[in-house]
Order: C-alpha cells, then structure tokens, then sequence
C-alpha cells in the first residue's frame, strides 16, 4: 500500500518535471513543424493562405532554380573527406604526443567560439580580390594565378567551403582525439610487435576501430555543411553570384523573408527537414547500441 | 586525459632481432621535429584570423589601405556607427534570460526522465531529444508568423523563448545522460527519509550535477552569442544582439574595413574568453554528445 501511494508520487512527480520541458518543445519546434508541413501546400504570405494542395511539392520540384540550389548543397559535400581527412591525420599526429599537443588542441578548437559573422567578416577580406590570399599569391611568385574568388559562383561556393573547413577542423580533430583516446594501446603494441609499418597500423588496426567516431563526425558535418551555415552566407556573398552560394537553407530565408512567399519557403523548410532526417537515420544507428547497454 | 607517452613496458618486450630500441628512438626523433613543425604551421593557419583582426581593428582607412600604421580611428568611428554598449547589453540579457529558462526545463526534466519514469516516459524523453533534428531553418517561417502573432518580436521575449528551446532538447538529453549516472539508492534513501521527489531533485541531485549545469551554460553561451538568424528575425532594431547588430553594419557595406574588423573584436571577445576559461566544458559537451 505505502509502495503503491510512492510509485503514484513518483509518477506524479515525474510528469510535473518533465512537464515544461515538453511543453516548451511542443510550443516552440513541434507546433512549428506541423504549421510548415500544413503551410507548405499552400498559398501563403504571413497573414492568409489558400489551400492547394500536395500539388505544391510537385510544382516545386519541377522547378529548375530549386535544383540549382540542391546542386549547391551536393557541391558542397566534396568537401566533406577534406573536413574529415585533415583533423583525422592531424588528431593521429597529435596524438602521438607531439610536444605541446594540448596546446595546439587549443588553438585548433578556437573557432568554436567565434561566431559566423566575425569568421565570414575576415574569410571576405582574405578571399577578395584585393585580399590576402591573392598577396600571399603574389608574394610568392604566383601572381598571374590570382582571382577573384568570391565573383565566380564556383569558386565563391569553394571559398565558403574553404572557410567551412577551416572551422571544423578543431571540432573533427576532437571528436578524432576522443576515439583515439578510448582505443587499447595493447592492440597497437601487438600490431608493432608484429612488424606492421607505423602506416599499416593507422589503416588496419586505428581506422577500423575509429569508425563509429568518423560517422558521428559525418553526421555532424554534413548537418552543419546544410543547416549551420546561414550567418556565413549572408555575411560572406549574401547567396551569390547569382544563385552561386545559395544552398537550401538561406533559400528558406530568401522565399520567405525576400520575397514573402511564405508557404513556397516552409515547403523549402520541409525538404531540408527530410533531408536531415535522412542523414540524422545514420547517426540513431550509432547511438543506439551505447543507449541499450545504458538501460 | 592520459598522456602516456612511452609505453613502460618496452625494455620487457622481447627483443627477437637486433637491437629495436636505438632505432625505435631514432625514428621518434626523426618525425618528432618535422610533426612539431607541421603542428605550428597547422596553429598558425588557425590563427592567422585573429591577427588579422586585432592587426587591422587599430587603423585607419589609409593605413589599411598601405597596411602601415597604427590608430584608434577606427574605433571612434565605430562607437558613432553601432551603438555597442547597448548591442553588448542586450546580447548578454538575451542570453541569460534564454540559459535561465534551458537550465530550469533541462535540468528538472532530464531528472524526471532519469529517476521519476513514469508510463511513455522513454516516448516523451525520446521525442524531446528527437526535436535537435529540428533544422531552426524548417520552423522559421511558422515560427515567424506565430510569434509576431501574439506580438512577441517586439521585444527580447520571442528570441529568448526560441533560444530556450532550441537549446532545450540537447540540454535534456545531457542532463538525463548525467542523472542516469547518480545511484538510485541515494534517490531512494532521500524519499525514505521523508524529502519529496521535487525535494530531493533540488536538494541532493541538482547540487551534484553541477559539472553538466556548467557544460550547457557554455554550450550555449557561446551558440546563443553567436547566433544571427533568429536575432535577425526576433528582436526589433534597438534591441539586438552585437552579433546583428555588425552583421546589419557589414551588409551595408559602406562601413570601411577597419571599423568591421574592430566590431567584430568586440564581439569576439566575450565567446573567446569563455571559450579559454571553460573549453574543458566544451569539449565535454561534444563528447557527451557522441554518446561516450
């Protein structure tokens, strides 16, 4: 009897603790995603909408500067193996001891505090054509080389994801240095032991046993890559050349605040919403084995 | 984290052919320089920025333009273009108010999730935490709309409720992660003893979760201060963060280079000296998210 009336008070508890927090994230995301799947079919500019229809998906994939900005996003991805491969090699070199190494882990991680804004703010002076990039061109002989980056859609789009890199470096090379940290150095001993090359033991033995730290560092590039980069854009080339940086989420913000197409926009919204959802799939299959052992 | 440079147990291991140790420490030798030097480039690149902006944040047009010279002009003129007392003020009101509220709703939920579970408790739980894969950019619009509605983009009330709960579900998450690590005895024995679960979450579990409290309020200090878009869009013009506050300035792009570069050191500043004070905190965070 005591039992029960505690499991009753338990319970009574629990819901009324965990009750703002679930009220605070159905009010503010889950009542706004269901508004934008809603809006999405239809017509609509802030104050009325008019009813269309699932129609609105099909117009809207038919059109071709949608595909345009979705080719920017896919461009984009060519540089996930360098945002990936370059704090993998520097987490195995760091991780080796050099001297200092915490201290360059420092400096590597720095960027996480700076904000978009102030990143794109230098990224713009660096890659103009009057910018540092070309001096430092210059100064090395190479001058005949130098190009306005940010007025080719190209090469705006690879100096975005230069500058993206760049910032993720610090963040991937800590994820990279955590994995190393949890591996058996006994494993690494046996394979030296063996005879493999310091090369052979980072590919057979190292990378296999680093592959659930390489996908959550996936995951999170590619959300960053497609949802982080709105100040960076705005700041840096304001979607151009054209539509030259316009990736799907600052065309979110261009359909829906420039042009006041509200319902176009939150369709927009929803496609990238698929899309995370798809890339997000990758990572619950990671985190779900360590949450099963923890309950 | 565990240094342990040179394994102990090498003068034990066999020694099958020839001498291993002189050419195992020669090697070391061999890569420890060239490493040790790609590393400073490697830093050098990551703080050739930073440079750059405290190089070119005292000077004036023409000195930026010869790249020679030292000046404060730029400063005076950025104190008449951004009023960046005021854009600092608001920033840190903005980001307490939201962290207060994360805080509050992460700390007792995550609580409830991981000691008080009730029936469709692991639903709720995992339907909060499934809200991160929320983009801010697919509920903008609604969100937008909702708010200027009920007339909350006015003032920093429609921001810093959208800061708190954007920053809620990871929040949640860490803190039930770290509840999840206190014995349920001690949880147990407090309620034997006559305290209420409300009770014994604020007296016996809040107190020892202090170490994850001090992760999500750098997490999101840092996040919340950087932020442009829902600043952009939720706070009315006199009432912005210094974040909005240069990005507006740069996109007018008649401010000249150096008053950008001094504004955006103001406003660097603060997030970089948490960073240094705290980065122990941050790197946590982004481990506790990978599970670990």
């Amino acid at each position: 009897m005591a039992a029960s009336r505690l499991t009753r008070r338990r319970r009574r508890a629990g819901i009324l603790l965990s009750l703002p927090a679930v009220a605070l994230v159905i009010a503010f995301l889950g009542v706004p995603i269901g508004q934008a799947i809603y809006y999405s079919m239809t017509s609509w500019n802030g104050l009325t909408s008019t009813w269309i229809g699932p129609s609105t998906y099909s117009t809207a994939l038919s059109d071709p500067i949608f595909w345009r900005v979705l080719e920017n996003n896919a461009l984009l991805l060519l540089c996930i193996p360098f945002a990936l491969g370059i704090p993998l090699g520097i987490a195995a070199l760091l991780n080796e001891h050099v001297r200092g190494w915490r201290f360059f882990r420092s400096v590597y991680f720095l960027p996480t505090a700076v904000s978009w804004v102030v990143i794109g703010m230098v990224a713009l002076q660096f890659f103009a054509a009057d910018g540092t990039l070309n001096k430092l061109l210059a100064d090395l002989g190479l001058g005949s080389t130098a190009t306005d980056m940010l007025a080719g859609s190209h090469s705006a789009l690879a100096a975005l994801a230069i500058t993206f890199v760049w910032s993720m470096l610090g963040t991937n090379t800590i994820i990279f240095l955590t994995g190393m940290a949890t591996l058996d150095p006994t494993l690494i001993e046996a394979a030296r032991v063996d005879g493999l090359a310091r090369r052979q033991i980072f590919v057979r033995v190292t990378l296999p046993l680093l592959t659930r730290f390489i996908q959550f560092a996936f995951v999170i590039t590619v959300i960053s890559a497609f949802s982080a980069l709105f100040s960076l854009i705005f700041v840096m080339t304001g979607g151009g050349p054209g539509l030259g940086t316009t990736t799907l989420e600052f065309f979110v913000y261009q359909t829906g605040f420039a042009q006041g197409q509200f319902g176009t926009g939150a369709l927009y919204g929803i496609i990238l919403f698929v899309i995370m959802i798809f890339v997000g799939l990758v990572q619950l299959r990671l985190i779900k084995p360590a949450d099963e052992e923890g309950s | 984290m565990a240094a342990a440079p040179v394994d102990p147990a090498r003068p034990a291991r066999p020694a099958p052919t020839g001498p291993p140790l002189p050419s195992a420490r020669s090697r070391q030798r061999l890569t420890t320089g060239p490493v040790f030097l790609l590393m400073v480039v490697v830093a050098l690149v990551m703080l050739y920025p930073f440079y750059y902006l405290l190089n070119n944040a005292f000077r004036n047009q023409t000195q930026y333009d010869q790249q020679h010279g030292h000046s404060v002009a730029g400063w005076t003129q950025l104190f008449q273009n951004l009023p960046v007392g005021s854009e600092l003020l608001n920033s840190t009101i903005v980001c307490a108010a939201a962290i207060v509220i994360i805080l509050v709703v992460s700390t007792s939920s995550g609580f409830a999730f991981a000691k008080l579970r009730y029936r469709g408790s692991g639903t709720v739980f995992l339907l909060v935490v499934a809200a991160l894969m929320v983009p801010l950019q697919s509920i903008i619009i609604p969100e937008y709309v909702n708010m200027a509605k009920f007339n909350l983009v006015s003032s920093y009330t429609g921001a810093v409720l959208v800061y708190a709960a954007l920053g809620t579900p990871f929040a949640t998450f860490l803190m039930a992660t770290y509840y999840r690590g206190i014995s349920d005895e001690l949880i147990e024995a407090a309620v034997m003893d006559g305290l209420s679960y409300e009770r014994t979450f604020l007296q016996i579990a809040l107190p020892l979760s202090l170490p994850a409290i001090a992760t999500i309020t750098v997490l999101q200090f840092i996040q919340i201060w950087d932020d442009l878009l829902v600043g952009l869009l939720f706070l009315p013009t006199n009432d912005r963060t210094i974040t909005v506050g240069l990005a507006a300035l740069s996109s007018g792009r008649t401010t000249s280079i150096p008053v950008l570069m001094a504004g955006s050191l103001i406003s660097a500043v603060p997030a970089i000296g948490v960073y240094l004070i705290f980065q122990r905190h941050l790197v946590k965070g982004l481990t506790l998210g990978m599970g670990k």
